[in-house]
């Protein structure tokens, strides 16, 4: 009866498959807003702090619990992905037959567009995903709106155009030009002229931070800031010229790529790199950062790309037989290698390495320059050397947008708003560090310290007993007497001792001194002399 | 009691006596007597001390003649003044303390018992004696010693305060039965005596001597201690929770007094006149009432006496007047106009084209300075982009890039076409010769005869070369104007001349070459002509990506290999695709979104490419082979990458030509290039050389302890015996902490990475120095510190509670003391419904009191 009745209750207690289902998922959500474990309180003596901090816990597990809930229900839409059946495999797919099954809006985003004249193409996308920037090699600039594939200006600089990115929206961008890097605004019209870069080669912008990063062809590492136009750090790197640039968008950290196959991380308060990696024999030709900031792809000029996990610093993954010369992580964690004219994606499905996903073949003698996913879309843009072109890859983007982060139906007023809030949210340089969530806690500890004073007098006892249990030699008749012998134990231990300066006697001494002086100090000059002195 | 009692008195009689001690004159016999009684005849050495001790004892026994008071003081009659009696004396209520302890007490007793005992001895013996000296009986002694008659005249009047002997000494007291004597026979005796025989019998009732008061205190505070523990053990839940709980809240209904219009409005009294009339029409019933109904008895009640509206119509009738004569005075004001703007008026119709119209002097005069202005136009050009500004702009591109300037010279050319138009109107007129001019030119180009053309246009322009005269009067003469004119037409000659070698170039030519720079310039537009000519040529070649084979993995090569044909099936369909899309496009709608208009600059740099593509190709199969020689060279790599970025026009056929020129030698197996590519380049031992270096930057390496010389090695000995070994020792201690530094290090396992370890000094404010106050470990706080709790991270519903001050109070509340409440011990904290938790505290007060009533 009684495992009957036990089984009644398990009975009661087990939920239909389905909700179970939403329960496991619901708790891996909840997992992920916990952001780690709380502290072990039974270790705390103080009763009042315990409990507090048992309510705040508690506090916190309900708002991850609502959190997930909330996007459990309110973020509906999906992400995209390809499914293949039977022998068919994902990366034998090719973009038309995508372009069947998909809907009509996403298949307009498949297109190519050939500007043969200004040379291979790089892209740059706005955080929302609804503004492209592309800069032709030889001068020509143009800004369009993705949504309604607006052409919003176009611009011939007349000069080489090595590098081109946003500023904080689509309002601003810079372009690094053959000798100056510039700042346009939206319309078209040059705004500033950064002379003190030099001739650059990458660009990138910091947007938590309002940085602009550049490296430029002697090496040299710039971070200025775009709200008030001061240079806030320039870095002499050291390892020659390079044109291999990326940010961590997780913590603002630089990467530069070297021919020596190194990869340094940089921060705009240190003129030493952070970080320095010897990942490939050969030169790096590309890096890219996965959005959570975890994992760094880099890939070498000797065919092998490899994956890092940025935490532990160790290689995660090598991919043999391709070099890619230019790499992009998508939002939900795709990798985009461009070569020659293949763009390669890979996936993380499984969760045991990336591994190949889907392909394109470009027209023969396309020269990719530059891949980057639009994000928020399941779009790759494809910068070449004959304009740029736009494939589909599912499950490439996120599918929920938060309007607070970055909004693609953003309204002029919305986005007023937004450039206020963000500036008022501006970091400063220093936060920049390899692991910002240290920011708060204690400093650490530096390398060295003063020892306390349980410390030297531990040491100081332990060096009496060593000295008072050293054994004594056997002597010769006359000198080995037993009063010479501990006289000479005596010695031994009092020069024990002396190695440990007396702190306190010193420190009273000093007291007194003072106080003596101070009394003279206080008293009217007249009276001075009477004061005593020691 | 009574012993003690009398022993405490005589001892304070005793203190009295010492001093009144002035007895008569007794004789020596007696004296002697008493001195035997003092000390018995018999006693022994060791009896001393209990003789002397009981002096004071037998003191109150001797008869004693005891002076008389003297009468002041005894206040007989109240005969004397009072006199005070200033010798000390103990108040009658004094107790020694000694007395007062049980102990003691029983103590005494036994030694009074003892003390008894042997005083009977003594008393037997010394009647004995008498008897043996007198011959009388000892009864007749025997009461002399038992009962001592004592003589005490009392200082005071008998009574409460002031006993009697008797009573002092214990004996005839009073007892109950004294009292009850009396009452024996009487109706209550009975039940008074047995009352009390009970009380005797109860113990209870019998008062103890109070207790020590250190004792008794200790005691009291015991108790104390177990009421207090009790009664603040209540509290404790209470404090704990309140200790505990998260938010504290102090705002209770708070009663802010007015908190309507309508209440304040209420109390409204009025107190001026107006205010009290106002206050009578507006509380009149009648009103109220009419306004309730329909309205209609407001007209009624609203009557204005005859007065009131005579007055009223009066002033209206005066307002308009004015204002009628306002209107009138302005109205012919207006009319009135000045000289100058008549003469101004006049002077407009004449110039008008309808006074031309009328005066046909006018006219003429009119289309002479038109006609003036045209020949000015065509012999200057002023209007073609001649100026020094628009040379300037269009040199710089400027006209493109900006609308400004754009728009000003368009503006410009306007004008000039318009001025240089040629004038159908005028041609009826007295005609011209210029207009005939036009006319054959127009002709001319009719007639398509360029030579014709030319020559005449040569001549033009050599007429216009000709006449340049200089005005001699009028604003031209001007010194600055002239100069001006000057400049214009040396700019104008030179134009000409231009013209003239042009025209004359043409002539030599035959006038072919014209047409061809007319087609070049204007839109040109991307089809597809240009740019499938480019890929088609590379796509026969199995240039893939995958093709080429990699020693590292031969499965990845054997897939691409079985993929090969189907990508090459694919991506020739994908190419037509989009081949075919643009040749829509380009039919269809020229100005779609897939072309671009940069034709001013489009035209020029294709035909560039296209011209030097032949060369390109050229240098570039140069290039390709060098690589291998280079190969060897131990920078080959950078050298190479360098040279890549440099030559922006190759790169961007680079795809092409290395396509086209792939035949002509063999491709080395990809290790192999590996190999050869960075056989001199040793990256990872540079990379660990570096780590080292930064190493010994961070963590510094201590140094060895050397021989300076000069310092311990003046003699040979010294020399032998080395370095001294305190300077080995703490060599030997230092290079530990260092090995452990570097153990301690990050990157100490990392053999591919360097760590940086330095301490960033501006980043050092970003972190707390010590723990914050309620802390004791770090990891705790780390752990508390690690969710955000700010709007962004965390659900609506949750930021509030998670953000909620310590103490929520209204400003202005009056915080009162804790009140006691009854606390579940096991009720977790909640803080969930603050606002109901708040209502609910007086409930449970009063719930409270309920209990503690049924509780006792």
């Amino acid at each position: 009866m009684e495992v009957a009745l036990e089984d009644n209750n398990l009975m009661e207690k087990v939920l239909p498959p389905d909700e179970q289902e939403i329960d496991v998922e619901l708790e891996a959500k909840e997992k992920k807003y916990l952001r780690g474990e709380g502290a072990n309180l039974e270790s705390l003596k103080d009763k009042k702090l315990k409990t507090q901090l048992a309510s705040r816990e508690k506090l916190y597990g309900k708002s991850a619990k609502a959190a997930a809930k909330i996007e459990k229900w309110l973020l509906p839409a999906s992400a995209g992905y390809l499914e293949t059946e039977g022998l068919e495999k994902t990366w034998r797919i090719k973009q038309t037959d995508i372009a069947k099954e998909v809907d009509l809006l996403s298949s307009r985003n498949q297109y190519d567009i050939v500007l043969p004249d200004f040379g291979p193409y790089k892209l740059d996308f706005t955080a929302s995903g609804r503004h492209m920037l592309a800069g032709g090699r030889k001068g020509h600039l143009a800004l369009v709106d993705m949504m309604n594939m607006n052409l919003i200006k176009e611009i011939h600089v007349r000069e080489t155009v090595r590098d081109v990115a946003f500023l904080h929206n689509d309002q601003f961008f810079a372009a690094a030009q053959k000798k100056y890097s510039y700042i346009y605004a939206r319309d078209g019209t040059e705004l500033h002229c950064l002379k003190e870069r030099g001739p650059v080669a990458r660009l990138r912008f910091l947007k938590n931070h309002f940085l602009l990063a550049s490296v430029n062809k002697i090496g040299q590492l710039h971070y200025q800031d775009v709200t008030y136009g001061d240079m806030v750090a320039s870095i002499r790197t050291g390892k020659g010229r390079t044109d291999v640039m990326e940010v961590n968008p997780y913590n603002g950290v630089v990467a530069l790529g070297h021919s020596g196959g190194t990869v340094t991380m940089w921060k705009p308060t240190s003129q030493a790199p952070l970080v320095q990696m010897q990942c490939h024999p050969g030169p790096v030709s590309a890096v890219a950062f996965h959005p959570n900031g975890h994992l760094m792809a880099t890939s070498g000029k000797e065919r092998k790309v490899k994956i890092w996990d940025l935490r532990k610093f160790e290689e995660v993954q090598t991919i043999h037989g391709f070099h890619a010369k230019t790499l992009s992580f998508s939002q939900k964690g795709l990798l985009a290698a461009g070569t020659g004219s293949f763009v390669q994606v890979l996936g993380d499905s499984s969760g045991g390495g990336h591994s190949r996903y889907m392909s394109h073949p470009m027209v023969k003698g396309y020269q990719v320059e530059k891949v980057m996913f639009r994000p928020y879309e399941d779009v790759l843009g494809i910068g070449h050397s004959m304009g740029w072109s736009s494939v589909l890859i599912p499950g490439s983007g996120e599918p929920n947008f938060d309007s607070w982060v970055a909004n693609p139906f953003e309204t002029s007023k919305q986005r007023r708003e937004k450039e206020v809030h963000l500036l008022l949210d501006k970091l400063p340089p220093e936060t920049i560090m390899l692991d910002p969530s240290k920011i708060g806690a204690m400093r650490p500890s530096r390398r060295k310290e003063k020892p306390t004073r349980g410390e030297i007098e531990a040491e100081k006892e332990v060096a009496i007993e060593a000295a008072k249990s050293v054994e004594m030699k056997k002597k010769t008749k006359g000198r080995n007497k037993p009063s010479k012998r501990t006289k000479k134990k005596k010695e031994l231990v009092e020069n024990a001792k002396k190695t440990f300066p007396e702190l306190e006697e010193k420190n009273i001494a000093g007291k007194k001194r003072r106080i003596g002086e101070d009394a003279a100090a206080e008293l009217p000059t007249s009276l001075k002399r009477f004061a005593r002195k020691n | 009691m009574g012993g003690l009692k009398r022993k405490s008195s005589s001892s304070a009689k005793a203190l009295a006596k010492s001093k009144k001690k002035k007895g008569p004159h007794l004789p020596n016999s007696i004296l002697k007597v008493i001195a035997n009684q003092k000390r018995p005849l018999n006693s022994d050495e060791e009896d001393d001390d209990d003789v002397i001790g009981s002096d004071d004892e037998h003191g109150g026994d001797l008869y004693e003649y005891e002076e008389g008071v003297p009468e002041e003081e005894s206040r007989k009659n109240n005969r004397y003044d009072r006199h005070e009696n200033y010798d000390y004396e103990l108040p009658e209520d004094f107790e020694d303390e000694n007395v007062e302890s049980e102990d003691d007490d029983d103590g005494g007793n036994t030694d009074n018992d003892e003390a008894e005992g042997d005083d009977d001895d003594d008393d037997d013996r010394h009647t004995r004696m008498l008897q043996s000296l007198t011959g009388m009986p000892s009864a007749a002694f025997e009461g002399e010693s038992k009962s001592k008659p004592v003589l005490f005249t009392e200082a005071y009047p008998e009574g409460e305060f002031n006993p009697t002997r008797d009573v002092l000494e214990g004996k005839n007291v009073l007892t109950e039965e004294d009292f009850l004597a009396p009452l024996e026979g009487t109706p209550g005796y009975q039940k008074t005596s047995k009352q009390i025989a009970r009380m005797r019998k109860d113990t209870k009732h019998v008062v103890h001597a109070p207790l020590p008061k250190p004792q008794r205190e200790r005691l009291e505070r015991k108790a104390v201690i177990g009421l207090v523990d009790e009664e603040f053990s209540k509290w404790v839940h209470l404090v704990k929770k309140n200790r505990e709980a998260p938010t504290v809240y102090f705002n209770q209904d708070v009663d802010l007094g007015y908190s309507t219009v309508g209440a304040i409005a209420s109390e409204f009294q009025p107190r001026t006149e107006f205010e009290k009339k106002m206050a009578s029409v507006l509380n009149d019933s009648e009103v109220s009432e009419a306004h309730r109904d329909d309205g209609a008895r407001l007209l009624e009640l609203n009557e204005v006496s005859m007065e009131d509206h005579i007055k009223d119509h009066n002033h209206i009738a005066k307002m308009r007047s004015l204002l009628f004569r306002h209107e009138f005075k302005s109205k012919r004001i207006k009319k009135i106009k000045s000289k100058t703007y008549h003469r101004l008026k006049n002077k407009d119709l004449k110039n008008s084209s309808l006074g031309a119209l009328m005066d046909p002097e006018m006219a003429k005069e009119e289309a002479m300075r038109q006609e003036a202005k045209r020949v000015e136009e065509r012999m200057t050009l002023k209007h073609r982009n001649t100026g020094k500004w628009a040379k300037r702009m269009i040199s710089r591109g400027l006209n493109v890039k900006y609308d400004g300037p754009k728009a000003a010279i368009a503006e410009q050319l306007q004008m000039n076409a318009n001025l240089s138009r040629k004038m159908n109107s005028m041609r009826d007129g007295s005609s011209s010769d210029e207009s005939d001019d036009e006319e054959e030119f127009n002709d001319g180009s009719d007639e398509d005869t360029p030579s014709r053309l030319i020559a005449k246009a040569k001549e033009k322009t050599l007429k216009a070369l000709e006449d340049d005269e200089v005005p001699n009067a009028g604003l031209m003469s001007l010194p600055f104007m002239a100069r001006a004119m000057k400049k214009k037409n040396e700019e104008a000659n030179e134009e000409a001349k231009r013209a003239l070698e042009e025209y004359e170039e043409w002539e030599n030519s035959g006038g072919e070459n014209s047409k061809k720079s007319v087609t070049v310039s204007g839109r040109r537009v991307f089809g597809a002509t240009a740019k499938v000519e480019a890929p088609k040529e590379s796509r026969k070649d199995s240039d893939n990506f995958y093709d080429d084979s990699d020693s590292d993995n031969d499965m990845a090569r054997i897939e691409d290999n079985n993929i090969e044909p189907v990508r090459d099936n694919a991506s020739p369909a994908r190419n037509t695709i989009t081949e075919t899309e643009f040749d829509d496009d380009v039919a269809g709608n020229p100005a779609s979104k897939t072309t671009f208009d940069v034709a001013m600059f489009a035209s020029g740099s294709w035909k560039k490419m296209t011209g030097s593509k032949n060369t390109e190709s050229k240098k570039a199969s140069k290039k390709t082979r060098a690589p291998i020689p280079q190969a060897q060279d131990k920078k080959g790599p950078r050298d190479e990458e360098s040279g890549d970025s440099e030559s922006e026009a190759e790169q961007m056929v680079d795809g092409v030509l290395t396509s086209t020129s792939k035949e002509t030698f063999e491709v080395p197996s990809q290790a192999e290039l590996i190999n050869r590519a960075f056989a001199g380049d040793d990256v990872l031992d540079e990379f660990e050389k570096d780590k080292e270096e930064v190493l010994n930057q961070e963590v510094p390496k201590p140094e060895k302890p050397v021989l300076v010389p000069g310092w311990g090695d003046w003699t040979n000995i010294q020399k032998k015996r080395g370095i001294s070994k305190q300077m080995v020792q703490k060599h030997d201690a230092e290079k530990k902490e260092w090995e452990q530094g570097l153990k301690t290090r990050k990157d100490a396992r990392l053999k591919h990475v360097i760590i940086s370890e330095k301490v960033d000094k501006k980043a050092e404010k970003l972190h707390t120095t010590t723990l914050p106050f309620p802390f004791t470990s770090k990891e705790v706080f780390e752990h508390s510190m690690r969710m955000p709790i700010g709007p962004e991270f965390n659900p609506s519903t949750i930021v509030g509670e998670l953000n909620r001050p310590e103490v929520v109070k209204k400003t202005g509340v009056i915080i009162k003391p804790v009140k006691f409440e009854e606390v579940n011990p096991n009720d977790e904290v909640d803080d969930e419904h603050p606002r109901n938790h708040q209502k609910q505290r007086p409930k449970k007060k009063t719930s409270r009191r309920q209990g503690k009533v049924k509780s006792k």
